[in-house]
């Protein structure tokens, strides 16, 4: 039996996973046509021009925006506020542009074919914008067939002459997708070249997963920046719009593909902006639960002044914010042995916070008056408040511990004479 | 109280008590073997040779040496090596010297269990620490966290995985390990007679793009494999691996003395000649040695068996050695469950063990020092390898054959020269197979495109290419073949069951706390999972309560019944195309393309201890179809002069007969080769006895049984002629005939290999 009529036979104990939906043509004809642009009109009204490399070619779309368009709450400028901030501060932060211009950054997303990461995982478009002193200029090379990677990459990176990528995401996806390609044809093509990045994914989460469900960066421009798109193309039927594409050659899905992807990059400015501004205390709309998110990350890195800022800033009144900024201002304070200071603050949350943040709170009074203060009626006073408090049975344990701690030594101190 | 006894003097009641020595039908003695040995090789770099020094190891046996010659030249080899002859060596030796003299060289050690690839790399770990050299080698599956992949990935010098880690972690990622690939001078393949059927068709596929990879990166591995005695190793490992091999099977290492029992239970009913259970007599024998606290493995060929052995001996030595000194190992336990028993062997707590072949395989498990097998295992190399588990360290041992009444048993222990000096089985792989080849084809598209004319290892890829840039999975420009689809084809693509999705056994005893406690294939949750099913999982009952066949989900509770079940599946077949055909002695003979149909129906309520049927119900599952490849018989009709109904049953009696006989010349499990009479063929109206493959396309089982019908009915014929039964038993041609004469009318069919001379082939 031949090949072909096993293989029908066969079809049912076959399963492939989405298609296209449009059959195949005879694509023998097309291997002729593949140098050739159909629908050359529409590409160049939309500013698409092919980048040829022998016979194979890829298309770049150019566009400008001036840098007093607004896109959402900011204008493009304020990038240029938000790098110079940067430069006039010594904090040390992941996403400091410090030693940068704005001109040094570059605005970077792919549209790819599939899920995930995985050698088969196509990436059809490299889009990135870039700052100019009076533009922003957005760049955008796309994939015609697959056969086009080399020119593809080839004029990606002839023309990322930057220093650092800012993307969403990008360090667990998409540039190491953008290696993995590029090692599948590394011997035609330069090598990458090494760049900072600022992954703006992770810093979106830190700042506002307290009032987002999903921190996908289109609900984080909606909400947090105040874009709003239009007809918008959903990402996840981006790869069935392009796997039909390559087959019609027809652009005019991909032309949504295109606007979604410069909407995505475009928003990475703005959202620079934005966090930046959150980080450095000059967002004038900044919400106490924000203040209060920006020290805590100061916290983790060691940058104990910049967080003890937020934290004093927010620890004013009584409301829950302050209360928990009172609590963490006095880990703070901890840290640098200054009890004077976290006690007074650790009291106050023992009183007004809520029960979590009061039984913390005892507990750390607990721990310094036994061991700094060495005034042991009163650790057993807060010891007893977190007593009362306290639910986890394991904590729980410690306490009775300490508590019989403090009793033994109280009574060793009561029957010892003191010698004075 | 009574004194414990020793290995020693249970084997000598078993020679002289009564109660045993009249069912025990042959004796076997393998003596002590010496070793035999040759010297260090030359080269071998010092500190290697130092760390095997402290080891104690200052000499090579025969085997390890010619191992590490050849492998050194540049030869892909295949060595056999028996249970406990020191394997390792011949592939660790070449490897680890490979990477003293070249730091940047990468080897790949495939095994087929996670738990294989943990036990080796503990003794690999152990040289390299003696040695004090700088070599880094890890285990890379499931397990392995994802903070050192990335170092695994980029420092591994040896990289230890499984087939499936490879095919759908490793490989769809190649780009992550360029620095294996591109210096990839080993892959080492442990336990090659495990690559056979439908795993192996999928594992020769996987090998065809891992090799593909190490071309694109500028590699090309020289293969080590080790194998058990099987007929074909030299044949397997080229197949497989599609290289040029040399066989090393000069074992030198030395072996104790092993006593191999043939053990056939007494027969219960002269008239049906029925025998004692196998599983009750393994049950006794088996408490006879725990009780005396001789450590024992009892090898069951099915889970259903295990769990019954289970039951019983856990039951009965409860008292005296605690209810965790015995445990079962089969392979649908979850892998922490099995992990657990495996040390718990080696430590000692454990005195017995049940299991399926699922220890086949050669984790290390330390001393046992008798083996019982619950019937013959199938292969005669399956049943060395379970004998392998009885005195590994050369002391001695062991080894208890207890024989079912079905007929290949029967067969076999009467036969013992069969046994001992017949040619184990060959181990067959289809590559080729339709299904199996798209499948890998799409992984490997996905993993670099396709250029028009470029093979898939031996296979021409032009009509496939076609087909799936027809069905718009690849996609064509210029000369190549690019992936062209969102969907990660690894996953949806599982090497070890033949149907690609698996029914979840979901426990809900407990409502606030409902688990999965295994899975299993489609076809055999047919007949174990329907609704009302007793399961068995580690001697614990369950029961049924809802198969959602849709969602391939098996809702059990916890039940304590007094019985099993046993489920009917209705197969219906039809001859799709015929490839091949000749007369045969017995008619015509055929082999081609079938389509099978599969329903279960009833199932029975089997009581434990008697056996009997205590009641049955309906199973409501809908048809499952198969397309494959089948062999066929068409009998020579107008000779026999029978009415319908004794074709009928002498069909039946037939097909039962042959069910046994040809897991015998087909290296393969009962279960993977079906045999289905049918009085009228639907596509030439004879009467028609089939054989097809369990899987999908077929992995060249039935064409085996094609090229060898007329031995495989001689052989039939013979034992039917010998069992002493007088109208057909299990151990012949089955109880489920009707007729008086079915016994008669299969020996009349049969009869015509006499009379009939051999025509044109």
């Amino acid at each position: 039996m031949s090949i072909k009529n096993k293989l029908n036979r066969l079809k049912s104990h076959m399963v492939h996973g989405v298609q296209a939906a449009i059959p195949a043509e005879n694509s023998k004809a097309e291997t002729e046509a593949l140098r050739e642009l159909p629908f050359q009109e529409i590409w160049e009204k939309e500013g698409v021009k092919p980048y040829y490399v022998d016979e194979s070619f890829c298309l770049v779309r150019e566009k400008e925006y001036s840098l007093d368009d607004m896109h959402g709450h900011y204008a493009f400028s304020a990038i240029k506020r938000a790098v110079e901030a940067w430069n006039e501060t010594d904090l040390k932060h992941p996403l400091s542009s410090k030693g940068n211009t704005p001109q040094d950054l570059f605005f970077f997303d792919t549209e790819t074919t599939g899920l995930g990461g995985g050698a088969g995982n196509t990436i059809f478009l490299l889009g990135y914008a870039s700052i100019t002193d009076s533009k922003v200029k957005l760049k955008q090379h796309i994939l015609p067939n697959p056969g086009g990677e080399i020119p593809l990459y080839k004029s990606f990176l002839e023309s990322v002459d930057y220093t650092t990528m800012v993307t969403y995401n990008g360090k667990a996806f998409d540039w190491p997708q953008v290696k993995t390609r590029h090692t599948l044809i590394r011997e035609h093509l330069p090598k990458l070249p090494p760049f900072g990045h600022f992954d703006l994914y992770h810093a979106s989460r830190r700042m506002w997963k307290h009032k987002l469900e999903r921190t996908k960066l289109s609900i984080v421009e909606k909400e947090v920046l105040g874009i709003e798109r239009q007809g918008d193309i959903p990402g996840f039927l981006a790869p069935m719009i392009y796997f039909d594409f390559v087959e019609t050659r027809n652009p005019e899905g991909m032309l949504g593909i295109l606007k979604h992807n410069e909407i995505d990059i475009l928003s990475l400015i703005s959202l620079y902006t934005h966090l930046s501004f959150q980080l450095l205390g000059l967002d004038a709309n900044q919400t106490s639960r924000e203040v209060y998110e920006t020290g805590r990350w100061y916290a983790a890195l060691g940058e104990s002044e910049a967080a003890k800022h937020s934290f004093t800033h927010l620890s004013h009144g009584d409301h829950t914010d302050a209360i928990k900024a009172k609590h963490a201002l006095a880990f703070e304070y901890k840290k640098q042995k200054n009890w004077d200071e976290a006690i007074p603050l650790w009291k106050s949350v023992a009183k007004q916070g809520e029960e979590k943040l009061r039984l913390e709170a005892s507990i750390e009074l607990a721990k310094a008056y036994e061991h700094r203060q060495k005034d042991l009626n009163q650790a057993l006073a807060y010891t007893m408040t977190a007593e009362e408090t306290v639910t986890d049975p394991l904590l729980l344990e410690s306490i009775h511990k300490r508590r019989a701690r403090l009793l033994k030594k109280i009574d060793s101190q009561v029957k010892k004479p003191t010698i004075s | 109280m009574k004194v414990r006894k020793n290995l020693q003097e249970m084997i000598t009641e078993i020679k002289k008590s009564e109660r045993f020595k009249e069912n025990v039908v042959h004796w076997h003695t393998i003596e002590e073997k010496e070793a035999k040995t040759a010297d260090m090789p030359r080269n071998l770099h010092p500190a290697l040779k130092e760390a095997l020094q402290t080891r104690g190891i200052s000499q090579l046996y025969t085997h390890q040496k010619s191992a590490f010659e050849h492998a050194s030249s540049g030869e892909s080899i295949v060595a056999v090596t028996p249970t406990a002859s020191g394997k390792t060596l011949c592939y660790n030796l070449p490897v680890l010297q490979t990477i003293v003299n070249d730091h940047n060289a990468r080897a790949l050690y495939m095994f087929p269990t996670k738990a294989l690839a943990q036990d080796q790399k503990a003794e690999l770990n152990e040289i390299i620490e003696e040695s004090g050299l700088d070599i880094n080698s890890y285990t890379y599956d499931g397990d392995t966290p994802a903070n050192i992949r990335q170092k695994v990935r980029r420092a591994g010098h040896v990289v230890m995985t499984n087939p499936d880690m490879l095919h759908s972690a490793i490989l769809p990622h190649h780009t992550k390990w360029v620095s294996l690939f591109e210096n990839l001078k080993y892959v080492v393949i442990d336990e090659l007679h495990i690559y056979r059927g439908v795993f192996g068709s999928h594992v020769a596929n996987v090998i065809r793009r891992l090799r593909r990879i190490c071309r694109f990166y500028g590699s090309d591995p020289i293969f080590i494999c080790t194998s058990a005695t099987i007929a074909n190793p030299l044949e397997l490992a080229e197949k497989l691996t599609e290289k040029k091999m040399s066989l090393i099977d000069n074992n030198g290492a030395p072996s104790g003395r092993k006593h191999f029992v043939f053990y056939n239970p007494p027969i219960v009913n002269k008239p049906l000649n029925i025998r004692r259970s196998a599983t009750l007599e393994v049950r006794s024998l088996a408490l006879e040695m725990l009780q005396n606290k001789i450590q024992t493995i009892v090898f069951a060929k099915s889970r259903v068996r295990v769990e019954i052995l289970l039951t019983y001996l856990q039951e009965l030595v409860k008292h005296k050695l605690g209810p965790k000194a015995i445990r079962g190992y089969r392979g649908g336990y979850l892998p922490t469950e099995r992990r657990a028993i495996e040390k718990g062997l080696r430590s000692g707590e454990i005195y017995g063990v049940v299991s399926t072949n699922a220890l086949e395989l050669g984790v290390d498990i330390g001393q046992l020092q008798v083996c019982m097998m619950t019937g013959y295992p199938g292969t005669i190399s399956s049943s060395w390898q379970q004998a392998g588990r009885a005195g590994r360290r050369h002391s001695e041992s062991l080894v208890i054959m207890v024989a079912s009444s079905s007929p290949l048993d029967q067969y076999i222990i009467q036969h013992p020269d069969y046994f001992f000096n017949k040619n184990p089985e060959t181990a067959r792989i289809n590559p080729d197979n339709l299904i199996i080849l798209i499948d890998h084809m799409k992984c490997a598209a996905y993993e670099l495109p396709f250029t028009a004319g470029e093979p898939f290892g031996t296979f021409a890829t032009e009509e496939i290419l076609e087909y799936l840039t027809e069905e718009r999975v690849l996609h064509q420009n210029g000369p190549k073949y690019y992936w062209m689809n969102d969907a990660f084809p690894a996953h949806n693509i599982s090497l070890r069951s033949a149907s690609q999705e698996n029914v979840v056994i979901i426990d809900q005893s407990d409502v606030a706390n409902v688990k999965v406690i295994g899975e299993m294939d489609r076809f055999s949750a047919m007949t174990l999972l329907h609704d009302e099913a007793i399961y068995l999982h580690q001697g614990i009952q369950y029961q049924v309560e809802l198969l959602d066949w849709e969602e391939k989900k098996a809702f059990v509770r916890e039940v304590a019944v007094d019985y099993y079940t046993d489920a009917n599946l209705a197969v219906e077949l039809k001859v799709l195309e015929q490839d091949r055909s000749k007369h045969g002695m017995l008619g015509e003979v055929g082999f081609g393309d079938v389509s099978v149909t599969a329903m279960a129906t009833i199932f029975k309520k089997i009581k434990f201890e008697t056996h009997e049927n205590i009641g049955s119900g309906p199973i409501t599952l809908p048809e499952e179809e198969l397309h494959t490849s089948s062999a066929w018989l068409s009998l020579n009709e107008d000779q026999l002069k029978f009415n319908q109904e004794r074709i009928e049953q002498g069909l039946i009696g037939t097909a039962h007969a042959l069910k046994h006989i040809v897991p015998l010349f087909v290296m393969c499990d009962p279960s993977d080769v079906h045999v289905i009479p049918q009085v009228k063929a639907v596509h030439n109206e004879r009467p028609t006895i089939f054989f097809y493959d369990k899987y999908p396309g077929g992995v060249g089982l039935s064409e085996k049984v094609y090229e060898g019908i007329d031995r495989i009915m001689q052989e039939a014929k013979t034992m039917i002629n010998r069992c002493q039964c007088e109208n057909g038993c299990p151990s012949c041609i089955g109880t489920d005939t009707t007729s008086g004469f079915a016994k008669r009318d299969v020996l009349k069919i049969l009869a015509g290999l006499n009379k009939g001379e051999q025509h044109v082939y």
